[in-house]
């Protein structure tokens, strides 16, 4: 393979130099918006159904307004764990002690891309999960409300379909935290 | 940092497969939930007494995402950080075998929780 391989400049050697050579710091900031902005895409699509059809049913039953706004707290929860895991990740993002223009030779290279890695994993597990469980609870919420119209002996027991789907998130955040433990930016070089 | 065997980007292909295993299951997991979900509450409104009956389904569905939780779990504790004079521990060769085994589990998850969704939607109905 390296007798036919490109040796120009231009080309880079594989996809170890493309992962690599992203910064780690760019890797975990990365990991913290995706994780916040996919939890909140999840949220928002869960509460968009679940809200309209809410708001449509009680037109001809008022009585399931104040009940049905479960259906909403539930899907709002998964933006609050996204929030939890961006707040977590925020801080573990520490800059080096010294202010010097390049990185020193002995600085803890594999530590440094470890952290990085770690950091954007567990951004991605929080916000995918949580697209996953806020569309899961959006859907199941939308037909308790119209359930909920038709006979209100239902609402309890469709309560458990809601608290199912928004265990799924916990379970993303749950792995992000395991993931995310593990990870801690280098801030000095390594004594050797 | 360059070591051939065990190099510093081998960690974010292990962590892609805790991504892919928690991430593709708990899709497979709501699948499951929001459409044997809806036709157990569409049912309900007739038949109010097949609610408890027809939650299985749900029940089931949540299960996937139990395993693939279990699976993110079990690879997320088992890459290494590196050892305290800089040396990487986590091979490319574990690398690949991880994302590999993530994405078996969360594919399976989302193919399984799919299934449960359909066959409980029609289930629920019948």
């Amino acid at each position: 393979m390296s007798s036919d391989s490109c040796s120009s400049p231009y080309c880079n050697a594989g996809w170890g130099e493309l992962l690599s050579h992203m910064s780690p710091y760019g890797y975990a900031n990365f990991g913290i918006a995706f994780g916040l902005g996919f939890s909140v895409i999840g949220a928002a699509w869960g509460i968009w159904l679940t809200g309209s059809s809410l708001v449509g049913a009680a037109v001809k039953s008022p009585r399931i307004r104040s009940k049905n706004l479960i259906s909403v707290i539930f899907c709002e929860a998964t933006a609050i764990y996204g929030v939890i895991m961006a707040i977590i990740l925020a801080n573990k993002i520490k800059k080096p002690d010294d202010d010097s223009y390049q990185l020193p030779e002995n600085w803890d290279f594999p530590g440094f891309y470890y952290a990085g890695y770690g950091m954007f994993s567990a951004g991605l597990s929080v916000g995918l999960t949580n697209i996953a469980s806020g569309v899961s609870v959006g859907i199941a919420g939308s037909s308790c409300a119209l359930a909920d119209a038709q006979d209100s002996s239902l609402f309890v027991k469709i309560l458990i379909v809601e608290i199912f789907a928004s265990a799924l998130g916990i379970f993303g955040i749950i792995v992000g935290i395991i993931e995310s433990n593990s990870c801690t930016f280098p801030i000095s070089a390594l004594e050797e | 940092m360059t070591d051939a065997l065990c190099p510093s980007y081998a960690v974010s292909l292990g962590y892609l497969g805790v991504v892919a295993a928690a991430t593709l299951s708990n899709f497979g997991a709501a699948w499951g939930t929001w459409k044997s979900g809806v036709s157990v509450l569409n049912t309900g409104i007739r038949h109010p007494t097949s609610v408890m009956k027809n939650i299985i389904p749900i029940v089931m569905a949540g299960v996937i995402g139990i395993y693939g939780l279990i699976v993110a779990v079990i690879l997320a504790e088992s890459i290494p950080t590196p050892s305290k004079n800089g040396d990487n521990a986590y091979s490319i060769y574990t690398a690949m075998s991880h994302l590999c085994a993530g994405l078996c589990c969360g594919a399976s998850g989302l193919a399984a929780g799919g299934c449960i969704g359909i066959v409980g939607d029609y289930g629920v109905r019948a």
